[in-house]
């Protein structure tokens, strides 16, 4: 079972992302509520992937991208945000985001953003 | 306050769109219509603001976002506590009447639907008008209806000046909640902005 990061200032949208990808049989191995904590939870558990909302207090989601890909250049990390915008996306890609899911969104297009980056084929659950 | 009949005719499109765009938004989010249409936009200080709010004597939560960028501006979502929890009960796919006390959950909905409204506004303004505009991390306190107005716009260090509100009605359907959604935008950025688009004669 892949093991994933939940990053979101919000309590309810971790919530909310949890729910989401356990229903969809990942396993939630933590959550963070801003950029640093989620890279120092990031080398703590090492997930298989994180999702990852940008606009947080103190440090933000970029910062958090950038600090766990200088870590580990292989992290997958998944953008999650309402920002809609072309310079936000292009940020996000150049700090090395394998995805990018504006909110709000529908269930499956985070659970195929999933499966695209683990290489998984299975259907996704509606 | 420098902004003339046609500044502010132009100003009122970018409102509605942005708004149109941020009550789109929120329905998907909640799974329930939003509805959020503007009401009036008027010119006030802080006292007389306060005055409105003042004659609602319920307990509320509310948020203050802050936006970032080559135009300025404020945004304020307020609704009574009782409310926070039917919006925590729509986050979370449950029946309205499961939240039954303010908490970090119920907290963090209010959180949540301000900073999709104020993302989605950005984006409007972005994308039709070429603003660069970003939201910055939400602020949450809950207190009495104006004495929430009145300290949120203080420590904005609005306490002196008058300022541009926009005023909006904000129901979200199926339910009984009533919403305040206040826009203070900063006039300058937005003057030069509706100029650099050259739609003023």
């Amino acid at each position: 079972m892949k093991k994933i990061l939940v990053v979101d200032d919000a309590k309810v949208v971790r919530m909310v992302v949890s729910q989401i990808l356990k229903r969809n049989g990942y396993q939630v191995i933590g959550e963070a509520s801003n950029g640093r904590e989620a890279f120092e939870k990031y080398k703590a558990l090492k997930p298989d992937a994180v999702t990852m909302d940008i606009t947080m207090p103190e440090v933000d989601g970029i910062q958090g991208l950038k600090d766990i890909i200088a870590y580990d250049n292989q992290a997958k990390v998944i953008m999650i945000s309402a920002l809609d915008q072309r310079d936000a996306l292009a940020e996000a890609i150049r700090h090395g985001a394998a995805d990018y899911v504006v909110k709000p969104f529908e269930d499956d297009r985070m659970i195929s953003a999933l499966h695209e980056i683990f290489g998984d084929s299975t259907s996704v659950e509606s | 306050m420098n902004i003339d009949i046609n500044h502010l005719k132009v100003f009122e499109v970018m409102t509605r769109l942005s708004i149109d765009r941020a009550s789109r938004a929120l329905s998907k989010t909640l799974k329930t219509g939003a509805r959020i249409a503007l009401s009036n936009i008027y010119i006030t200080d802080l006292s007389g603001a306060t005055e409105k709010m003042n004659e609602d004597a319920r307990e509320m939560a509310g948020v203050m976002v802050n936006f970032h960028g080559n135009v300025s501006c404020k945004l304020l979502f307020m609704l009574p506590i009782e409310g926070t929890l039917i919006l925590t009960d729509l986050f979370l796919r449950q029946p309205i009447g499961t939240a039954n006390q303010f908490d970090e959950a119920s907290e963090s909905a209010i959180q949540e639907v301000g900073n999709i409204i104020a993302a989605h506004i950005c984006n409007a303004l972005v994308s039709n008008f070429d603003a660069t505009l970003v939201p910055l991390p939400p602020i949450v306190h809950n207190d009495f209806a104006g004495v929430l107005f009145s300290s949120l716009l203080m420590e904005q260090g609005m306490s002196e000046e008058s300022f541009l509100l926009i005023d909006t009605s904000f129901k979200i359907l199926k339910t009984e909640l009533d919403c305040y959604l206040f826009l203070i935008p900063e006039l300058n950025s937005f003057k030069k902005l509706i100029d650099s688009l050259g739609v003023c004669v």
